[in-house]
């Protein structure tokens, strides 16, 4: 099962190293990160707060952004491109190619995520910053954050095309990211806009919880400039974002497995 | 009750169409069975319905009723799939990867060790002779190097069966002959294969048993030899004479009439007295070329199910 899992996920490696948007991608997020030099350099003794803001927001963005894209493409096209026919013809369930092509894109992202964690930390360094534990920690939550995207997109692309899947996919980002402003917005709306409004942000990921800096967790503000939330909360969050993918990766593979492929 | 490779009982599937969700019924309970050893061709005319069985018993589409075993396991069954190769119509694969990388991904699919993948993989590539195009990627293949490739993966975990979806197509003369070959060898070395195609001279060539499908349902099923009739249906004649002979009185009873300079050919009919033709070819200044008397063949055969069925 490892075997044919890993099979499965080295070739997605492969395929997603082959689009060039990725290496598009990799250049915007490295220029933004040096363009953050310049932009600190106009805002006096902010250097390395910019710094730190352009690049995890840019890994928080860009890195959702192409979670949302990879998803929606990898599965959709083997299906449209028929290559899965010689794949799902072989010993391998279906559930196995789901979670391989999960995992391979998980892989990509990670590597995303990784370069864009060292572009950020490469800005700082020339500021003469050392990298601290709450920004680690702040990058650790945005990869939870990008993978719990990646496994949004793949469950909307097992029963989708790619634009719908696109589309619901980035809606549930926004939605997931907004969760409080969301909620706060509602209170004074009617009954059913409540109503409506509770059972949306039930069956969305609180992606929020992945991008806490700025916010008040606890009665406490929290920010990756000061004071930040401890490891057990982003191991919490870890866990979160782990249920999440895990349900998804499941529902995906559930209607995988009931599709012709003809 | 002979030893089974394949045995498909009542196999129905009825598809929807995404919008009108009118019924489309691609098999009307089709029912035929793969002795161990055989070669079994499998034909019929587009739209007949031989993809759709092929994928429902390699587990791609989910049949609405009926039942099939692979190798005595139910479809869709893993165990199975793991003792059967599989080539697909107009192979798609992934056209980043060379050959070997295609095959080192299937040998990991089937569970072979990586030093037996790497073995069998180089085998195969020299085998299907893709040894000169290994280190180029799949994109650069022509359609007859990708059938070559395809016919490689499916062989990656030395299958008891061997299904192949037109392993012909896109494949020039030589290719076909080299398939044609691969095809006899996999049977010689006891394996059982299931292939589908257009190119009745090879079914005729090849199989053991042979099945006729159109719109859905099966037509007919059997060994060549006692699928076609075996009484004369006419006689094939030639000879050469004049270009200004009058052959007004050769031809009135011949059909497929045809005069190209000097040659003069056509079709006797079964009960036409071929003695008292031939005399009078002689008599007219003909010289006889040929003399073939014409048996029912598989095109003819094929044709005539066909026909009835539609």
């Amino acid at each position: 099962m490892i075997g044919r899992i890993w099979a499965i996920a080295l070739n997605t490696f492969r395929e997603a190293a082959r689009i060039r948007v990725l290496y598009g991608i990799i250049v915007l997020v490295v220029g933004a990160n040096l363009l953050s030099i310049v932009l600190g350099e106009m805002a006096t003794h902010e250097e390395a707060r910019v710094a730190r803001d352009v690049g995890l927001t840019g890994m928080s963005l860009f890195g959702s952004l192409t979670a949302i894209f990879l998803g929606v493409f990898l599965l959709y096209t083997e299906v449209q491109r028929r290559t899965i026919h010689a794949i799902v013809s072989k010993p391998i369930e279906r559930w196995e190619f789901v979670v391989g092509k999960y995992l391979g894109m998980a892989l990509v992202l990670s590597v995303l995520v990784a370069m864009f964690g060292i572009a950020m930390t490469g800005v700082l360094a020339i500021q003469g910053v050392a990298i601290s534990a709450a920004v680690l920690k702040a990058v650790v939550l945005a990869w939870f954050e990008v993978l719990t995207v990646a496994a949004i997109a793949i469950f909307f692309s097992s029963f989708s095309t790619p634009f719908m899947s696109g589309i619901f996919a980035l809606a549930m980002w926004v939605i997931g990211r907004l969760t409080p402003d969301v909620e706060a917005a509602a209170r004074t709306a009617s009954p059913w806009i409540r109503t409506l409004t509770r059972v949306t942000l039930e069956i969305v990921p609180d992606l929020h919880l992945f991008a806490i800096s700025g916010r008040t967790l606890d009665g406490e503000h929290v920010s990756v400039h000061g004071e930040f939330v401890s490891w057990g909360y982003v191991g919490l969050s870890g866990l979160h974002g782990l249920g999440w993918i895990a349900g998804l990766l499941a529902i995906a593979a559930l209607l995988f497995h009931r599709r012709d492929f003809v | 009750m002979p030893d089974l490779a394949i045995d498909v009982v009542d196999l129905k599937k009825t598809y929807r169409t995404p919008f009108t969700r009118r019924k489309v019924e691609a098999l009307r309970g089709v029912t035929f069975q793969v002795e161990r050893g055989h070669i079994f061709g499998f034909v019929g005319p587009n739209g007949a319905g031989k993809t759709t069985a092929i994928r429902t018993l390699m587990g791609l589409i989910r049949p609405t009723s009926g039942s099939a075993t692979i190798l005595g396991q139910k479809i869709p069954s893993r165990a199975a799939r793991f003792k059967v190769g599989f080539l697909p119509e107009s192979p798609y694969f992934y056209d980043y990867l060379t050959v070997s990388e295609l095959l080192d991904l299937a040998g990991r699919l089937f569970g072979v060790p990586a030093a037996l993948r790497k073995k069998r993989a180089d085998e195969l590539i020299e085998r299907v002779g893709l040894d000169r195009a290994r280190s180029q990627s799949l994109k650069k293949y022509s359609k007859g190097m990708l059938q070559r490739a395809g016919l490689a993966q499916a062989l990656m975990n030395d299958p008891e069966l061997v299904v192949l979806d037109e392993p012909m197509s896109g494949l020039d003369p030589i290719g076909r002959k080299e398939v044609r070959e691969l095809i006899l060898s996999l049977r010689d070395a006891g394996k059982t294969v299931f292939f589908s195609t257009h190119i009745l001279s090879d079914v005729e060539a090849m199989t053991d048993r042979v099945a006729i499908i159109a719109r859905g349902q099966l037509q007919d099923q059997g060994k060549p030899s006692q699928l076609v009739q075996q009484t004369i249906l006419g006689t094939d004649v030639m000879i050469r004479i004049a270009e200004d002979a009058d052959v007004a009185a050769l031809t009135e009873a011949g059909e497929r009439v045809r005069r190209r300079d000097d040659e003069l050919s056509l079709t006797l009919p079964a009960d036409a007295d071929v003695d008292a033709w031939i005399a009078k070819a002689h008599a007219a200044g003909g010289k006889i070329v040929q003399i073939t008397p014409r048996h029912e063949t598989l095109e003819d055969l094929f044709l005539r199910r066909v026909e009835a069925a539609s």
